[in-house]
């Protein structure tokens, strides 16, 4: 969007930059963070990649090694109907990455919406949609979440009721910073500028909101994955969310939790070991990013 | 005689992203107690950072060398305990704007007694002091410790910031753009207020870019461009007839005078030139302005600048 | 003619409500120096953002060039915004820090659709202001936090001057700046005044510079109506620039 001449050469440059600067981001951040993103992008990429990546197929039932812990052939051991628990935690990782995403996204984008529909329009309007936030905030999550699963589960799937549960679950609290930050933006100077300048409402959000929103909104996705995992592990541990042939990580610890007292400990540990690891990476890295994102609050100065 | 405050060889650069900003460059000034020194330039000449330094209220990401002493003694390498007691007691800041160094959600009366305390009076003494400096420029205590900072006028806010810096007797007080912000009338009580404080015998420094408040003031001035002094002297001096082309163009900028600007802009931090740092909007430089800095030479009447006109003395 | 009827603008408070504006009456000729004086807190920015259509009043008619102001603030028509414009006094905090500078002053053309769609003509046009309000190609690629505050108040000039407005207010131009940036500023001001006929507001409490730039004063505790029936016209003969 540079004004300067030569669109080719412009758009090649703004390229350039963007690859400069995320190069420099990435060298300024701690260890911990680096770490942390590190084994993000590893999970990630092993659930991703789990039907290439996993040793053995998925389904393979092999009844002679029924209940194995951890050994060579299996890393993390087996299950009581022999299939390879690393395999099944690869592909459980994948299914609850994705749906817990999908919420996410989903949560982020309805709050988002929320809020910026409440900060630009203000008035009644405002004041409308924030006791709607209210009502929806007010709610314990998690019974709220299962009142929607049993509700939507037949109509929309596991996965789809699980991720209207967790949106519809998570959006307050965005719409609520949103708005906050609308309204402090609105006071700014630079806003009447634009409106001196002749920008509707329609290209304040776009070109000036929007872009000062997106940190925020960024950090708000990352910080409700990790959320997202756990409740969907816990809708579908308790038999409420993926149906169990679509093997999430919380279906995997349910059938964890039966094998433990046979004896199997394998099957609760490692499923559950996933989830903290993603929570963990994702935590990390949202610290480092939420006291990036407000470097005035930061005290520079050697006190 | 040993100078109250002094300022020697000060460089202070600062690591950015964009390369190393170097916002001060050798600078040398030395302030007397009962003077008055004047720290006159544009924003980014390296006045603020001069103040700053003085009291080491410096981010993390500098460099600094060179020395600054106070009474004899060397602030740069004080340990932080040491220079927090020193800070407030014997020197003490005015911040820019008043109402952004008080506390909005606290009423006015303990916020001063605690910073009072903070610097040594027990509350009884706090109390005593604070009502003193308070009544010397018109305010009373009681009425104005009952307020919110938002309550107050631009005014009235500075008077109290203003008592504040002097609650621990300070010897040293810097004075950072006193006047920003501030109406025609307000400058002038400003200005009063300032020479008071100076008249108690501490060493005052006062940053601004507020021509017609420095020539209130008098004094001595120090005229900075591109992060180093270019001239130094009395400040009646450097109004009358300033010695570097800078402070003769800028004096030409005036609305009361011609109203003209100096063409051209400042050269940036990040790429100062090796030769002087004018040279390129200077309408008597020749040849060798734009091979070597300049030092600064003596004047005839008593001052310094940093202009090779000046040199065969 | 730019004629503002006794403006009335209170905001509310704890207290109750603060009269900031009370029935201030204002005529600004074309091409004219009109300096615009008073202390702190007596209304001169508020009195501007309502003459700029940013904000409503509470009563009172405004009239640019004939045409009444009925809608304010983001409704309103952009043939008329543009012919009024605000230079702040805090250019830090009046840019969007996002935008690079050269992006941030043909904003205003780009909002109401009047960019020039062919490339070279924008640089040109950019290039072209930008050289009048004394900033170099290079500032033109840098964020805010990256130039100075005159530097940033260049672009905030060359910005509300790019829309070819009539009528331009400066609230408290250069306070914040030395005296060469402001000078600079100004005489580009002068310039574009020669060459459009354009209508200066001083909003300022340097008396000085009001007593020699403008060629009138008013003082806006004097322009309330509140004790008179009419408002007395202000001389408006418009001021030659000077030499």
């Amino acid at each position: 969007m540079s004004a300067s001449s030569g669109t080719l050469s412009a758009s090649l440059r703004a390229r350039g930059r963007l690859w400069q600067r995320l190069t420099d981001a990435v060298g300024r951040w701690p260890a911990s963070v680096r770490v942390a993103a590190g084994v993000l992008v590893a999970l990630v990429a092993a659930a991703l990649l789990a039907s290439i990546v996993a040793p053995l197929d998925n389904t393979a039932v092999d009844l002679d090694r029924v209940l194995e812990g951890p050994s060579a052939a299996h890393l993390m051991g087996t299950d009581e109907v022999g299939r390879d628990l690393l395999t099944r935690v690869l592909h459980g990782a994948r299914i609850s990455l994705t749906i817990a995403a999908a919420a996410a996204l989903a949560a982020v984008a309805a709050g988002t919406l929320v809020g910026v529909l409440a900060g630009t329009l203000g008035g009644r309007i405002d004041a409308v949609l924030m006791r709607v936030t209210d009502v929806f905030a007010s709610q314990n999550h998690f019974l709220f979440g299962v009142l929607l699963l049993v509700l939507f589960r037949p109509a929309l799937g596991g996965a789809g009721a699980v991720m209207l549960a967790v949106g519809l679950t998570h959006w307050p609290s965005l719409a609520r910073i949103v708005r906050g930050e609308l309204m402090s933006l609105r006071e700014r100077p630079f806003v009447a500028a634009a409106v001196g300048g002749g920008a509707n409402r329609r290209r304040l959000v776009r070109r000036h909101y929007l872009p000062h929103l997106l940190p925020a909104v960024g950090l708000a996705f990352v910080l409700t994955v990790p959320h997202a995992i756990f409740h969907e592990s816990a809708y579908s541990f308790l038999g409420l969310g993926l149906p169990a042939h679509q093997a999430s990580l919380g279906n995997i610890l349910a059938d964890g939790q039966r094998s433990l007292l046979a004896g199997g400990w394998w099957i609760a540990l490692f499923p559950g070991l996933a989830m903290l690891a993603a929570a963990m990476t994702t935590g990390t890295i949202a610290e480092y990013w939420r006291e990036h994102l407000h470097p005035r609050w930061r005290s520079e100065l050697e006190l | 005689m040993t100078a109250l405050l002094e300022v020697e060889g000060l460089s202070v650069a600062f690591r950015t992203r964009r390369g190393v900003v170097q916002a001060l460059s050798q600078a040398s000034v030395a302030v007397q107690p009962g003077q008055l020194l004047l720290v006159v330039g544009e924003s980014g000449s390296g006045k603020t950072v001069l103040a700053h330094t003085m009291l080491r209220l410096l981010p993390r990401n500098v460099d600094v060398s060179g020395s600054v002493r106070l009474g004899g003694q060397e602030l740069l390498d004080l340990p932080p305990g040491v220079l927090r007691r020193l800070r407030g007691r014997r020197m003490a800041l005015i911040p820019q704007s008043p109402a952004s160094s008080l506390n909005p959600v606290r009423r006015l009366g303990g916020q001063l007694l605690e910073a009072a305390q903070a610097r040594g009076l027990t509350k009884q003494q706090a109390r005593t002091r604070l009502r003193e400096l308070l009544d010397e420029v018109g305010l009373d205590l009681d009425v104005v410790g009952g307020r919110y900072v938002h309550q107050l006028s631009g005014g009235m806010q500075q008077r109290i910031v203003n008592a504040m810096a002097l609650v621990g007797a300070p010897d040293v007080v810097i004075a950072d753009e006193p006047t920003s912000g501030l109406d025609a009338d307000l400058v002038d009580t400003t200005a009063a207020q300032l020479r008071a404080i100076s008249a108690r015998g501490a060493a005052l420094v006062v940053i601004t870019h507020d021509l017609r408040l420095a020539q209130r003031l008098g004094g001595r001035l120090a005229l900075l461009y591109a992060s180093r002094i270019v001239e130094v002297g009395p400040t009646a001096a450097f109004f009358a007839a300033p010695a570097h082309p800078y402070g003769r163009e800028l004096l030409r900028a005036l609305p009361e005078r011609e109203g003209k600007s100096i063409p051209g802009m400042s050269p940036q931090l990040t790429a100062l030139p090796g030769h002087c740092a004018f040279a390129d909007r200077c309408p008597d430089r020749f040849d060798r302005c734009t091979q070597t800095v300049p030092d600064l030479y003596p004047l005839p009447g008593g001052g310094l600048a940093r202009c090779f006109a000046h040199a065969e003395r | 003619m730019l004629s503002a009827e006794a403006i009335t603008k209170r905001f509310g408070g704890r207290s109750g409500a603060v009269v900031a504006v009370d029935r201030v009456s204002l005529t600004v000729e074309r091409g004219a120096r009109l300096g615009l004086v008073g202390p702190s807190g007596s209304g001169k920015s508020t009195l501007a953002q309502i003459i700029a259509m940013l904000l409503a009043p509470d009563s009172g008619v405004l009239t640019i060039d004939g045409d009444r102001v009925d809608t304010w603030g983001a409704r309103c028509s952009r043939e008329l915004r543009h012919r009024v414009q605000l230079v702040f006094q805090a250019p830090r905090i009046a840019v969007d820090p996002r935008l690079r500078i050269g992006d941030a002053i043909l904003e205003p053309l780009a909002a109401s659709g009047t960019l020039p769609s062919v490339a070279d003509e924008r640089g040109e046009l950019l290039r072209t202001w930008a050289t009048r309000v004394g900033l170099t190609a290079d500032l033109l690629e840098r964020f805010p936090h990256e130039v100075s505050e005159g530097q940033l108040q260049r672009a905030c000039l060359a910005r509300a001057l790019v829309v070819r407005p009539r009528y331009l207010i400066c609230d408290e131009l250069s306070s914040m700046l030395d005296v060469s940036t402001q000078a600079a500023l100004l005489e580009t001001i002068a310039a574009v005044q020669d060459e459009q006929d354009l209508a200066v507001l001083l909003i300022t409490h340097d008396r000085v510079l009001a007593d020699t730039w403008c060629g009138q004063i008013a003082d806006i505790r004097e322009l309330s109506t509140r004790d008179q029936q009419c408002p007395p016209p202000l001389p408006s003969s418009p001021v030659s620039t000077r030499a």
